[in-house]
């Protein structure tokens, strides 16, 4: 294996988002920014890959604000960082996001496996990794939970809802893979401490021949709000009913619902 | 203080562990006062043992602040954790590698910094706790070998260490100036473990009593050399305040949020009860007195970093963590009310957990006498 290229993204994390009741919208004022959490265990299947096959593991993102992200990524196993920074990522869509990342993949070169997480933790769009294949003209394996590598192929397990598949394909290859392909353990501190001596590697728009332009999103987002939880406040004991009425009044109404 | 990236990072790392390691485990241990094996082990192989040993004796060669930092995280939701890795890195790991010789660094640190061992450290006695040099223990020169007769009491992993830094006598003609150090293994003939406290607080760390009885312990485990003792226990006891000021500020801030959680969902009178203004004042009054802990904390951390003298700094960070997390947490309990006095709610753990802070490696009164000196002399 040459190289094992993992696409992770800087995101906001959702502990900390507050709602405003009145208009539904969200504050993330007090939101720290964190590696997706499904792209950690993304990270952890390229270790384990990289474990099995050798090769150079390299992390790549792409957003409006991620140098902050590289010691973090560095951290958990990869070799080096590829980063590319640039306000035109702020609106980024999945069509943005994938031909930026293509193009640093096409720049590195030698790239035999990319993998990404199904989505990402504050969209779950799904489309970065079946894109970036489609920009390639690599194929695409989706819902990955496990992965085998035999010298330059790939026997994947691909957990579906009527049962799991078994595919078996040839690098170069993109994969996006569930949690289930393995947990990302936390970073020691020699980890920690050791991701300063690796490489970190800003690259531009120029450098993957991108234009600003051709890197503008085509949708935009016009807002995001909570949802609203509405309860059915159905009363099963009015006028103080017996409780065994009131159980049997329950039974029913969960019946009714389909929930029993 | 604003944090290096490094520093956060740590910072990050220890509490996610803290959270998802130890969080669940940590009211059953204090009840069942079990040593926490597992995730003691766990702490190991994150390299927390080893965070301020150098790369050469298997550390990972990180700061005081990020020490501190550990320390906290560990201990906003386990006290009993805290101490475990402060005791360990501050009471044995830092007296061998700042008074010890090459030969005595690479035989122990290794070892200790990897957590493979676990350290502790023997000076109180029954009649020796704040007077050190009213210590009693001996250590005769016969030979190639120190005999020491003597027992030390409320040593922190006593019942689980295999290394001791320890103090004896061996001159006692000269006071302070006769105390010795010396590197202690559990195996080392005459040496025991004798009885285990049951304490207040921090139920799960290991305290126990160290006896030595012809315990012989070889010549080339002095540490220092002889009469060196107390200047030992002195500049140890110095960093271990720094770690426990951290387990204070960790306590102090565990029970602040436990306090602001239940704060928001209580409801009495309609409304919840953070509403009133006189338990936001009290929130107020716990946040601000925890910020200022670590504040004063992170800044005897950073000068211990800058390799200027550290005592007053120490001194002061303890003093102040320590009566801040009592406060704190009594605080705490309080908010909660009655179901804060019962086990339902973690408050009541801190608030015994934070009581020794104000005692061990130099009560309160200790540390005035330190800042006292350090500013009339």
């Amino acid at each position: 294996m040459k190289k094992i290229a993992v696409c992770y993204k800087w995101v906001l994390s959702d502990a900390d988002i507050r709602v405003n009741e009145k208009t539904r919208e969200l504050d993330m004022e007090k939101c720290k920014p964190q590696i997706s959490e499904y792209d950690r265990n993304a990270i952890e299947c390229g270790v384990q890959i990289k474990k099995a096959a050798g090769g150079e593991l390299v992390g790549m993102t792409a957003g409006a604000a991620v140098t902050a992200s590289t010691k973090d990524a560095l951290s958990r196993g990869l070799d080096t960082v590829s980063f590319l920074e640039d306000g035109v990522m702020k609106d980024a869509d999945s069509t943005t996001t994938s031909k930026v990342l293509a193009g640093m993949i096409k720049q590195i070169g030698d790239v035999d496996v990319v993998i990404c997480s199904e989505g990402s933790s504050d969209e779950y769009a799904r489309q970065t990794g079946p894109r970036l294949a489609a920009l390639l003209g690599w194929p695409s394996v989706s819902y990955v939970s496990k992965v085998t590598v035999s010298g330059d192929s790939f026997e994947l397990e691909r957990k579906m809802e009527e049962g799991t598949e078994v595919v078996s394909v040839a690098a170069p290859v993109v994969i996006s893979v569930l949690p289930d392909v393995g947990e990302a353990p936390i970073p020691g501190v020699k980890d920690i401490l050791g991701a300063k001596k690796k490489p970190a590697n800003a690259v531009s728009l120029g450098d993957i021949g991108l234009s600003a332009d051709a890197a503008k999103p085509l949708t935009a987002v016009k807002s995001v709000l909570a949802p609203v939880t509405s309860r059915k406040n159905v009363h099963l004991n009015p006028d103080g009913v017996s409780i065994a009425d009131a159980a049997a009044a329950l039974v029913k109404q969960l019946s009714a619902d389909g929930v029993l | 203080m604003l944090l290096t990236e490094d520093q956060e990072l740590i910072q990050g790392m220890v509490r996610e562990f803290a959270i998802e390691e130890v969080a669940p485990i940590a009211a059953e241990i204090d009840k069942t006062h079990e040593f926490p094996h597992a995730t003691v082990k766990r702490m190991a192989e994150l390299g927390l043992f080893g965070l301020t040993t150098p790369e050469e004796y298997e550390g990972s060669e990180g700061d005081t602040v990020s020490y501190s930092l550990a320390v906290e995280e560990l201990s906003r939701v386990c006290a009993s954790h805290g101490v475990i890795l402060s005791a360990h890195v501050s009471l044995c790991v830092f007296p061998i590698f700042k008074f010890g010789n090459e030969a005595q660094k690479k035989k122990y640190l290794p070892d200790l910094a990897s957590g493979r061992k676990l350290g502790g450290f023997g000076l109180t006695e029954a009649g020796a706790g704040t007077d050190a040099s009213a210590q009693k223990t001996t250590a005769t020169l016969q030979g190639d070998k120190y005999i020491l007769d003597g027992a030390k009491i409320f040593i922190t992993n006593g019942g689980v260490a295999e290394t001791f830094v320890v103090f004896a006598m061996t001159d006692k003609a000269k006071g302070n100036k006769g105390i010795s150090a010396f590197i202690v293994e559990k195996s080392f003939p005459g040496f025991s473990i004798g009885q285990t406290e049951d304490k207040m607080g921090i139920c799960a760390s290991s305290t126990t009593e160290i006896i030595m009885k012809n315990c012989e312990v070889p010549k080339e485990n002095l540490l220092g050399n002889e009469g060196d003792g107390f200047k030992v226990a002195m500049a140890t006891l110095d960093g271990g305040r720094i770690g426990i000021a951290s387990q204070a500020v960790g306590i102090a801030q565990g029970a602040l949020d436990a306090a602001v959680e239940y704060a928001k969902e209580r409801v009495q009178f309609g409304k919840p009860i953070a509403a009133n203004q006189g338990i936001q004042w009290m929130l107020a009054d716990m946040a601000t007195r925890t910020e200022c802990a670590r504040q004063i904390v992170r800044h005897a951390a950073l000068v211990k970093d800058s390799g200027a003298r550290y005592s007053k700094e120490a001194a002061m960070g303890k003093v102040f963590a320590a009566e801040a997390a009592m406060w704190v947490t009594t605080k705490a309990v309080q908010v909660l009310g009655g179901i804060g006095y019962t086990k339902s709610y973690p408050v009541e753990r801190y608030m015994r957990d934070a009581k020794i802070t104000e005692i061990y490696e130099g009560t309160s009164e200790v540390q005035r006498m330190v800042i006292a000196a350090n500013l009339l002399s």
